[in-house]
């Protein structure tokens, strides 16, 4: 059998510090997760005397609830409209304005890149007071639109910086092949640009619905009901009524975040192409 | 198929003029190819015509229409490039339908014309493929497929073959000739290649710093070259220049070089007693053998047929190309004959031939 992969041979000691290295890594990472995981398959009792071992008693009835009430995946519901619809916006939004920036010169384009750039430095929460005002101003408070517009609008930085630096790496003489073809701009971002740009449209469809599911601060301020509540607010809740219930916190987190981690292996592949797209010349 | 005619065309880029006031007219199915050293204009000229550059001053024409504010697409011209520009993703077949496709033309219709195309560059079993999984000399093909699917007015190359190797690049040029006298599309073709222009072109059109040479068929220009520029342009290996003076009775000049040898040259030639010249020799017409130049062999190349043989003659170096049998031998005296009416002569200043 021919070895046709691009493995670099390398020394015992290499390999042992390069896997002691990611297996501590990986331990930081893990270690929490199971933690929670194994968490929730034990009474509070256990929990209390014994939080990182195996459960004494392995409790199913913790997760079996909590994935037969209704809470749980009227939370998943709010939360998955909430991303797919921002993830849907900041694509659209994004890759369109960022072809302009790629491939259009006009009056003040260069300024205006800059001032979706300077959107980079400020997360959310630094602006949620004027946010809050805005968004009741407009008559979107305790809507999902109070929650998704704000995402989309700080999600454009970084989105449309991925995209222009990809849509300005194609090949110049595409383009032109494409215009003597009969494309105006908007048949080029639809026929060339826009399916050349799969491995982006991955990376910045997946950031953002990560940092969407995730997102606390935002649905916080901007939902007061709680039938509307993304899950990471319905963890409050839970935590209000089951005080010392920590065990059903510790389920309930772990089956939120389950879908998180699929999606993550589906889409391992694209996200790192994306993320290191135009690093090298293929 | 239409003609094509630049009248006082120019190009700048701000204060930087890159073409100037260039006049030529194409015929209707005629083979035209610009060729020029690099950076002096060739494919600004070209995408000029194309519709992909602004025309700072003059006009084109394409089929007796002024074509200046029609985009690419309303010329009705198509173009291959020198990276092929083949979108990856989409199949050969869609890469060669893709144009019929944006026009509105029905599927059936876009499967039996990408069809025809593709019988005829001999692309059919390679359709359905992406252009990642083909050779350089396919894709090549793709992109005149893609060309001549939508039956143009013209088709532009920008050097399609200079990414090809030098074996597969003489194929392709005969294919290339071989479309042009199958479909008899007006064609215009830019390469840096002088040999390619001469083989594939009914007329050749020498640029140089974005101003017009010479135009011409290619024996022409090989035969009556207007300037010291074409002579050195046009003929490979390139034609030897020596500078003199001219010399001699009036029915009888000759050009006297440096060192002090005088060379005949032909009656007919428009000189005067003193002019400074220069003098060219192209090294295929130096008889080995001869009796009227020589010196130290410096370099002996063998192609095969021919050999080509440096010398040193008057102080520098000559090339000369000899039969492949000719016995030459490095170090030893070379010599060669001149038939006087194979001499060229050039004004020293203007360059102007004479
Ligand atoms: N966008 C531009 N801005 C300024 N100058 C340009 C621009 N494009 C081309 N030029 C200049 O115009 C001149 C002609 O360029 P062009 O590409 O037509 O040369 P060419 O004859 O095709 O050369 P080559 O054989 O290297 O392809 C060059 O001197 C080039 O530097
Ligand atoms: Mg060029």
């Amino acid at each position: 059998m021919t070895d046709t992969s691009s493995t670099v041979r390398v020394s015992t000691a290499t390999r042992l510090y390069v896997y002691v290295s990611l297996s501590l890594v990986a331990a930081i990472v893990l270690v929490p997760l199971v933690t929670t995981a194994l968490g929730g398959f034990k009474t509070l009792g256990d929990l209390r005397l014994n939080p990182f071992g195996l459960p004494s008693e392995w409790v199913w009835s913790n997760y079996v609830d909590i994935l037969f009430g209704e809470r749980y995946w009227r939370q998943m519901m709010n939360s998955l409209i909430i991303a797919c619809v921002t993830v849907f916006l900041t694509l659209v939004v994004s890759s369109m304005a960022a072809f302009c920036f790629a491939h259009i010169r006009f009056f003040g384009s260069n300024q205006l890149l800059n001032y979706f750039l300077i959107g980079l430095m400020f997360p959310a929460a630094t602006a949620i007071l004027p946010l809050f005002i805005r968004i009741r101003d407009l008559g979107l408070l305790d809507s999902y639109w109070g929650v998704i517009l704000p995402q989309v609008a700080f999600g454009l930085g970084m989105s449309i910086l991925l995209f222009r630096n990809y849509f300005r790496n194609l090949p110049e003489e595409l383009f032109q092949a494409a215009f003597v073809d009969g494309c105006g701009y908007i048949r080029f971002f639809w026929y060339i640009s826009l399916p050349l740009s799969r491995p982006i449209v991955a990376t910045v469809g997946i950031v953002t619905f990560v940092s969407s599911w995730n997102s606390y601060i935002l649905p916080l301020i901007m939902l007061n009901t709680e039938s509307k509540y993304p899950w990471p607010l319905g963890i409050m809740v839970y935590r209000g009524e089951f005080g010392t219930d920590w065990q059903l916190v510790l389920a309930f987190i772990t089956l939120t975040i389950l879908p998180t981690i699929i999606v993550f292996f589906l889409a391992q592949k694209h996200i790192i192409a994306g993320l290191t797209a135009g690093a090298v010349k293929s | 198929m239409a003609s094509v005619g630049l009248t006082n065309v120019r190009k700048s880029y701000g204060a930087l003029q890159v073409v100037h006031d260039i006049s030529l007219s194409v015929d209707d199915g005629e083979f035209i190819a610009l060729v020029g050293p690099s950076g002096c204009g060739k494919s600004t000229l070209l995408r000029m015509i194309a519709g992909l550059e602004d025309i700072s001053d003059g006009e084109v024409t394409i089929g007796g229409t002024v074509v200046n504010a029609m985009t690419p697409r309303e010329r009705n011209i198509a173009m291959v490039f020198q990276s092929y520009a083949l979108y990856p993703h989409m199949t050969v077949g869609e890469n060669m339908g893709f144009n019929l496709k944006l026009a509105g033309v029905t599927k059936p219709d876009i499967a039996t014309r990408v069809g025809e195309a593709a019988r005829m560059l001999a692309l059919e079993d390679l359709l359905d493929r992406k252009p990642s999984q083909l050779s350089g000399g396919q894709r090549q093909r793709v992109a005149m497929g893609r060309a001549i699917v939508r039956d143009p007015a013209v088709f532009l190359f920008d050097e399609p073959l200079s990414n090809l190797d030098a074996k597969l690049r003489v194929q392709m040029r005969t294919e290339i000739k071989a479309l042009h006298q199958k479909v008899g599309t007006t064609s215009i073709y830019v390469t840096h290649d002088q040999i390619e222009a001469m083989t594939l072109a009914d007329r050749i059109v020498v640029l140089n710093a974005g101003r017009i040479e010479q135009v011409g068929t290619p024996m022409e220009l090989y035969r009556t070259p207007a300037n010291l520029f074409v002579a050195g342009f046009i003929g490979s290996p390139a034609m030897n220049l020596l500078d003199g003076t001219i010399d001699g009775e009036n029915d009888r000049p000759v050009v006297r070089l440096a060192e002090g040898s005088a060379i005949d040259i032909s009656p007919l030639r428009k000189v005067r007693r003193g002019q400074s010249v220069k003098l060219g020799l192209r090294p295929e017409h130096l008889t080995a053998g001869g009796d009227n130049i020589g010196g130290e062999t410096l370099l002996v190349e063998p192609t095969g047929a021919q050999t080509h043989v440096l010398f040193e003659f008057a102080g520098q170096q000559m090339t000369a190309i000899v039969d492949g049998d000719h016995p030459v031998r490095h170090g030893t005296q070379f010599r060669a004959g001149i038939d006087k009416n194979l001499v060229y002569v050039f004004d020293r200043e203007s360059g102007v031939s004479l």
